[in-house]
């Protein structure tokens, strides 16, 4: 069989160890020492670097606390580092959502609303400490604590409107569809918790259905901005 | 909480999710970085950019590939960008990957003298030819031979074709099988040296 000359076994070398051998290449193979030195030192180079993966490890640890921190300051993450595990880190914790939904109110009214929220999130966290608690006094603590934060947000919503109503007609049309349906579903989650005041599932989904809406106004602020 | 999950909690900016996908890629992401650039802050800096961009595009993940060919997309880019800028120009992927050939320089013999690798090769000699290749040929032999992709899956990477792929994992292995000889060859001249000034020290 006639057989390749070394320079013509360069052009099969590449398809050789992809696994094509032709006959007349493997006769060559045999029976050139050269060629097979060279084939024997790229499957030593290949099988040496497999043999790097095993050693693959996690990322240090600040990789990933650094980038959260810029994911944070993106706002491309909602929910925000406990203020407590800030703190072990050395760093003043930031507002929360609320500092983004009134970045134009003073201090007092921001803290105030930031106030009841933490007293409605704690009254739905408290859980029930004693079955026999009245479902109406239950009713009525939910009541108290959300009413302020309903507030705000209804004070909010009349802010973002200003804003939105400046942007393009058909990203407010969207909001205020948006808007809408939120609303609904805030509607739906105090009727479930006025029927069922001690219902702790139905509170969080009421909370829930306010930080939604606290969320899109805030977009709503956001887009007004900048079309201003 | 499963990857498909975790992709679309991320997109609606769900923390925990975010984590998760972090978690589970970053081992991949970090080890492909750290074999790309050899130093470690370099490798931390760039694996962190990475995901960084992942995250300000996952809305826009629609599933037509997989995730981690996409994340891995990401990093690829990433890492070449940087040894562009390190290397002061804005070359194409072509000019990464081709040195020679396209410029008309001096094509590289394939033999060469023999000084046979066999028991030559280990990580550290291996690492070191791998640091000096051009960054193009480096990507697909990290991708394909450190970290197992197949081709189909490095042309996704790199947006080549499979031809491609195979094209520059072969040049990128023969690229280091020359390197590999060419310090075994300075190796050998060091020893000599060194033999002849022993000698010379004791006549």
């Amino acid at each position: 069989m006639a057989t390749i000359t070394c320079r013509e076994f360069l052009s099969y070398l590449e398809p050789w160890m992809e696994g094509e051998r032709p006959q007349d290449v493997q006769a060559h193979v045999r029976a050139c020492a050269h060629c097979t030195s060279v084939i024997k030192d790229l499957e030593m180079i290949h099988s040496e670097a497999r043999g790097w993966n095993p050693s693959e490890q996690d990322a240090p640890e600040r990789v990933w606390t650094a980038l959260r921190e810029l994911l944070e300051q993106e706002g491309l993450i909602r929910d925000k580092i406990p203020a407590r595990q800030q703190a072990a880190r050395g760093q003043a914790p930031r507002a929360g959502w609320f500092a983004g939904l009134f970045p134009r109110l003073p201090r007092p009214v921001l803290a105030g609303a930031y106030l009841a929220a933490l007293v409605a999130v704690a009254f739905a966290l408290s859980g029930p400490v004693n079955k026999r608690v009245n479902e109406a006094r239950w009713l009525k603590g939910t009541q108290i604590s959300t009413s302020p934060l309903s507030a705000q947000l209804n004070f909010a919503e009349q802010n973002s409107n200003s804003y939105v109503t400046r942007s393009n007609p058909v990203v407010a049309a969207s909001l205020h569809q948006n808007l809408a349906i939120v609303d609904n579903y805030i509607a739906l989650c105090e009727k479930s918790v006025s029927e069922e005041p001690q219902n702790e599932v139905a509170r969080d989904y009421l909370y829930e259905a306010y930080q939604q809406k606290a969320d899109l106004l805030t977009q709503m602020t956001e887009r007004g901005e900048n079309v201003q | 909480m499963p990857e498909a999950e975790a992709i679309r909690l991320a997109q609606q900016g769900d923390a925990a999710a975010f984590e998760r996908l972090y978690r589970l890629h970053n081992r991949r992401v970090y080890s492909l970085c750290l074999r790309m650039v050899s130093n470690t802050a370099e490798a931390e800096d760039l694996t962190q950019e990475a995901f960084l961009q992942l995250f300000r595009k996952i809305a826009t993940f629609r599933g037509e590939s997989a995730f981690s060919t996409w994340l891995h997309r990401l990093a690829v880019n990433v890492v070449l960008m940087k040894l562009r800028k390190k290397s002061g120009n804005e070359s194409s992927l072509e000019e990464l990957t081709e040195p020679d050939e396209d410029s008309g320089g001096p094509r590289r013999d394939f033999g060469g003298p023999d000084l046979r690798l066999s028991g030559s090769i280990d990580r550290v000699n291996l690492q070191r030819a791998v640091e000096q290749l051009p960054p193009g040929y480096k990507a697909v032999f990290v991708l394909h031979d450190v970290q197992g992709y197949e081709h189909n899956e490095i042309a996704e990477i790199m947006d080549c074709s499979i031809g491609n792929s195979k094209s520059q994992l072969h040049k990128a292995r023969m690229r280091l099988r020359e390197l590999l000889h060419e310090a075994l060859r300075a190796q050998a001249r060091e020893d000599r040296k060194a033999a002849s000034a022993e000698t010379g020290g004791k006549d």
